[in-house]
């Protein structure tokens, strides 16, 4: 068996009953940035990144708004009354406000009783399986007995217009996944998890300004010409990174959840940038039908990409039988989360727009 | 080396014949020794030789030497 390359962490008695995702209704296509960077330059990123079109929110619209839309038609669907949830989560990284919390907004919209756990989580392309393994850990335990996942992002709102490589690459999304108990307790219902973190790389996918700490008066010189209040991203060390994390990360989740790679129905990976993803899949050899993309019609969505994902691609299977899954998140921080698990019929997988 | 050299002229859009370890990654005219190349060769790296390159260090590199070189180095490591 491989080395462990994170904490590993198995949760019984939790299901996911339903994900809804919600897009914005604006939809950008390679066209749109041809003016500023030049069609043959375009084509080059395009051809590296395959994004064919993204989502962007308008100005007047958040994660929080997206999220909001989408866990409203997910109560609705699963005919859950709002007072019934006892915790959100909100995971992202473009919240309304610095403070409070958007989650304490989302308990509000959403008319969750008071008597409700609420907070937010920052982190982004690995959040997805974080928020299932904190979810289903707080159904475990009693805390809660139906949890609402929030997770989602608006990363066009801080990408430098001027940067192709990320002015191109993102899309916006939000997400709302619905945990409540499962009453089957066998062995084939546990989920597994592995979860890691390394801040050695925290200054390759960084906004440098708008915290507490000003990033931008390092001596870095790779921010030099960049607009520190937007996101930077080092293309090659998140690649170096990758590579050396997410092929031990794929192998080990099978091997510890004890369910062999090919007997899962799918990977989800996180829809970092459509040659890296290729490329990790021929590294890890899984075929093309295990290993659905939506990058092209979406961009990378950051912590949306996962249930995206669910919602669009795999929706009429998670709709209709039960799947076993491979959920697999990497990036910023660097932070990285996987999840082997059983999903599914879901009442409801579902992407709406706004 | 062969395929290596081959896809590094993919990568820079030149006849495999002009790639020799003097080849001047920066001095290509039709493509730049930017992110994208980088990843490109970060994968064709991992692909020919199993090994995964540094982004930071294969920035640093002026030639296909230098890339040889490095190549070289972090194998032994």
């Amino acid at each position: 068996m491989s080395m462990p390359i994170g904490r590993e962490v198995r949760v019984g008695g939790a299901r996911i009953a339903g994900v809804v995702s919600c897009v914005p209704s604006r939809q950008l296509s390679n066209d749109h940035f041809s003016e500023r960077f030049g069609a043959d330059k375009v084509a080059d990123v395009i051809k590296m990144i395959g994004v064919q079109t993204r989502r962007w929110a308008d100005e007047a619209t958040t994660t929080r708004d997206l999220c909001r839309h989408a866990g409203q038609h997910l109560l609705a669907r699963l005919g859950w009354e709002a007072d019934s949830v006892d915790a959100l989560i909100f995971v992202s990284q473009t919240p309304d406000f610095r403070l409070p919390a958007t989650a304490c907004a989302l308990q509000a919209d959403l008319g969750i009783s008071t008597n409700c756990i609420a907070f937010d989580i920052n982190l982004g392309c690995s959040g997805y399986p974080y928020a299932l393994w904190l979810g289903m850990t707080m159904v475990q335990t009693g805390a809660a007995r139906r949890v609402l996942l929030a997770v989602g992002d608006t990363i066009s709102k801080i990408v430098d217009p001027a940067d192709r490589a990320t002015a191109l690459l993102f899309g916006d999304a939000g997400t709302m996944t619905a945990i409540d108990a499962s009453h089957d307790s066998s062995a084939e219902d546990q989920a597994h998890f592995i979860l890691g973190s390394d801040g050695r790389g925290a200054t390759n996918l960084i906004v440098p300004q708008g915290g507490f700490r000003d990033h931008s008066l390092s001596e870095d010189p790779r921010l030099a010409d960049k607009d520190p209040a937007c996101l930077y991203m080092d293309g090659g060390q998140i690649f170096n990174f990758t590579l050396r994390s997410v092929p031990p990360l794929v192998e080990r989740t099978a091997a510890f959840a004890g369910v062999a790679i090919e007997e899962h129905d799918y990977f989800l990976f996180h829809q970092a940038n459509l040659f890296m993803l290729k490329h990790l899949a021929k590294k890890a050899k899984l075929p093309a039908e295990q290993t659905p993309f939506n990058i092209d019609r979406f961009g990378n969505t950051s912590c949306a990409s996962i249930p995206l994902l669910m919602t669009t691609d795999v929706a009429d299977q998670l709709t209709q039988r039960r799947c076993r899954l491979g959920l697999i998140g990497f990036g910023v921080g660097y932070s990285w989360a996987s999840a082997s698990l059983s999903v599914g019929p879901l009442a409801v997988a579902e992407t709406i727009e706004r | 080396m062969t395929k290596f050299y081959e896809g590094m002229a993919e990568i820079f859009e030149v006849e495999p014949s002009a790639i020799t370890p003097a080849f001047e990654l920066t001095a290509a005219t039709t493509a730049d020794w930017d992110s994208l190349a980088i990843v490109s060769t970060i994968a064709l790296v991992d692909d020919c030789f199993n090994v995964t390159l540094d982004g930071e260090g294969l920035a640093a590199c002026k030639t296909v030497g230098d890339i040889e070189a490095l190549v070289a180095r972090a194998g032994k490591e």
